[in-house]
């Protein structure tokens, strides 16, 4: 049995998508002789994951992250390449593999809907076949964490999304996972419950050793959790290393940024390029490569009524929409 | 009796969604009640007119609507409630988590929704079986009760294979959703003796798709019709129909797995 709960080989896969032209007669055509394309998901993607590792898994929309923690949850075949998560190989789907994983996907429920969550948690814990005290513990342990008590009670139709959200990750932590893929889990709150979530995640990590490999469109997550990410654009890996690293290998610059005293008359282009920075207005941005920052930040100060100067990384963001664009 | 256990807590879970809607409940204890007095209306009428029916006394046959309403019983409590639950957790998704629990997927599919309103039936069926059995005067012997049980069983794990295999289907064709109502319309032919139907209809249903496997075959144990080699043959058919049935299931997981996005 390996030790690190993730590694992926050369994964890939091919989904043979139906394909027709629009219109009447394409859809007559159509019914009788299919066309099919091939639309490679995932190509040739490896990576390993240690315990304990919270790893942010990031890509556009499309991009292979759903298919790819498919296959590593089970659900899904590779069309070629090898995996092994715990020492099990995914698509096995081995009950022992199955009592150690969880997935959770923020768009899709398992809970019943018309009855309380707590009812719900119960089918788990025989499904799951937990030992009562055991499931106790946990349920107390996640309860301290998410403050699940005063939700137990409805029915969860009834319930925000934030509160279904808790128990849907909750319900998929009975078990007490060793890893955890979570698919968008904070998609649609509001930034307190995505905060919430986040907070659960870090502490539930620290305290089982748990890895986690997560996907979310909310670069704060990321920030927040992960220190090392992957990214995957067209089903291919893009990087793989830490968030720190990854502005200075894909966007080795930095963002100067000025305040003066007459903002509007001085052209900045000589300078660098200038950049709209929507969260401080009152001062002007330049990007700036990495190696000239004090070159052009001695002359900025020589050459213009300078008031105040910040030099910073730039955002997260705009450096992962530069490496998906590369 | 870890399986044992699973159902009751299901049947708990759905007892519970049950409840959850009061008019819901009240509206589906009366519609059982006119539907049973509907039932027992539909079978005065034909033996007001006639005594016999396709060679069968009334006995014989107010026990063959018993064994009828029992495998209906097993339709409409199990079979229909997870058929609508499976055919939209293969569109909204919500199979993902199904085949991610650790426990298997056809027993998943089959107990994870109950309709308890029909529970009740399984009573009133063996109320008709045992009134029509001594209607008919037969003098069954306990060998004639214990294959008629065993066959009863066998009857019901053929038809639950054929459902198996039907929505099975649905992996292939992603959207197939009359899937049951071909099972529910060949099982209504059972309502009556075999031999009422013109042989053409006899061959279908005996032997392609064995719906009389489930309702008549049974009574004709009990009336001590069947030869030992034709129980045999009865018993083998439902072993090899949930071969079947399990092999056509795994295919087509497989192949959801393969294809699905």
């Amino acid at each position: 049995m390996s030790p690190e709960p993730i590694l992926v080989e050369q994964l890939s896969k091919t989904y043979q998508v139906p394909e027709r032209e629009g219109g009447f007669g394409a859809a007559v055509r159509s019914f009788f002789k299919r066309k099919y394309k091939d639309v490679k998901a995932v190509e040739k993607v490896s990576f390993r994951i240690e315990p304990g590792e919270v790893v942010g898994f990031l890509g556009p929309n499309g991009a292979g992250k759903t298919t790819t923690l498919k296959m590593l949850s089970g659900l899904l075949h590779p069309t070629s390449g090898r995996a092994s998560v715990l020492g099990f190989t995914p698509w096995e789907r081995k009950s022992d593999y199955l009592r150690s994983m969880t997935l959770v996907m923020g768009q899709r429920n398992r809970l019943s809907w018309d009855i309380p969550a707590a009812d719900s948690f119960l089918l788990n814990q025989a499904i799951y076949r937990i030992p009562d005290d055991e499931y106790k513990k946990t349920y107390k342990e996640l309860d301290e964490l998410l403050e699940l008590e005063p939700l137990m009670k409805k029915p969860v139709r009834n319930l925000s999304l934030g509160e279904r959200m808790k128990c849907e990750i909750a319900a998929g932590l009975l078990h007490r996972p060793r890893v955890l893929f979570l698919d968008e889990p904070t998609i649609g709150l509001d930034i307190t419950g995505q905060a919430r979530i986040r907070e659960f995640l870090r502490e539930y990590n620290r305290r089982t050793g748990a890895a986690i490999l997560l996907t979310s469109h909310y670069m704060a997550d990321v920030t927040a959790l992960c220190e090392r990410i992957i990214i995957i654009h067209h089903g291919q890996l893009k990087y793989d290393g830490g968030l720190t690293d990854l502005s200075r290998k894909i966007a080795p610059f930095k963002l100067i940024g000025v305040m003066l005293s007459d903002a509007d008359s001085h052209d900045l282009s000589r300078y660098g390029t200038e950049v709209q920075n929507e969260e401080d207005m009152d001062k002007r941005y330049l990007q700036v490569r990495a190696d000239e920052v004090t070159r052009v930040t001695s002359q900025l100060l020589a050459d213009l009524p300078v008031h105040d100067i910040t030099i910073a990384d730039p955002p997260i963001e705009s450096v992962i929409e530069q490496a998906f664009n590369q | 009796m870890h399986f044992l256990k699973l159902i009751s807590t299901f049947l708990k879970v759905n007892i519970q969604m049950s409840l959850a809607y009061r008019a819901d409940t009240v509206v589906n204890i009366l519609l059982n009640i006119m539907w049973l007095g509907w039932e027992l209306l539909g079978l005065s009428i034909i033996f007001n007119n006639t005594t016999t029916l396709g060679g069968w006394g009334i006995g014989e046959l107010i026990a063959l609507l018993g064994v009828f309403r029992l495998i209906n019983t097993m339709m409409a409590s199990i079979i229909w409630p997870n058929t609508e639950k499976f055919n939209q957790s293969i569109r909204d998704g919500s199979l993902d988590y199904t085949l991610l629990q650790p426990a298997p997927s056809m027993f998943l599919v089959t107990f994870s929704r109950i309709t308890i309103w029909r529970m009740w039936d399984l009573i009133l069926s063996i109320v008709l079986i045992v009134a029509g059995v001594r209607m008919a005067g037969d003098v069954a012997t306990p060998l004639n009760i214990l294959t008629f049980l065993l066959l009863t069983v066998s009857g019901a794990i053929v038809l639950y294979s054929l459902w198996i295999v039907l929505i099975a289907f649905t992996f292939w064709f992603t959207k197939f959703d009359n899937n049951v109502t071909i099972l529910q319309a060949l099982l209504d032919a059972g309502r009556y003796p075999v031999s009422v139907y013109p042989a053409w209809v006899q061959i279908i249903v005996t032997y392609l798709v064995p719906i009389a496997v489930a309702t008549t075959v049974p009574l004709q144990a009990l009336r001590g019709d069947l030869t030992f080699g034709r129980v045999l043959i009865f018993l083998a058919v439902s072993i090899v129909a949930a071969w079947v049935a399990s092999l056509v299931w795994k295919a087509g997981i497989q192949r959801y797995s393969g294809a699905s996005s």
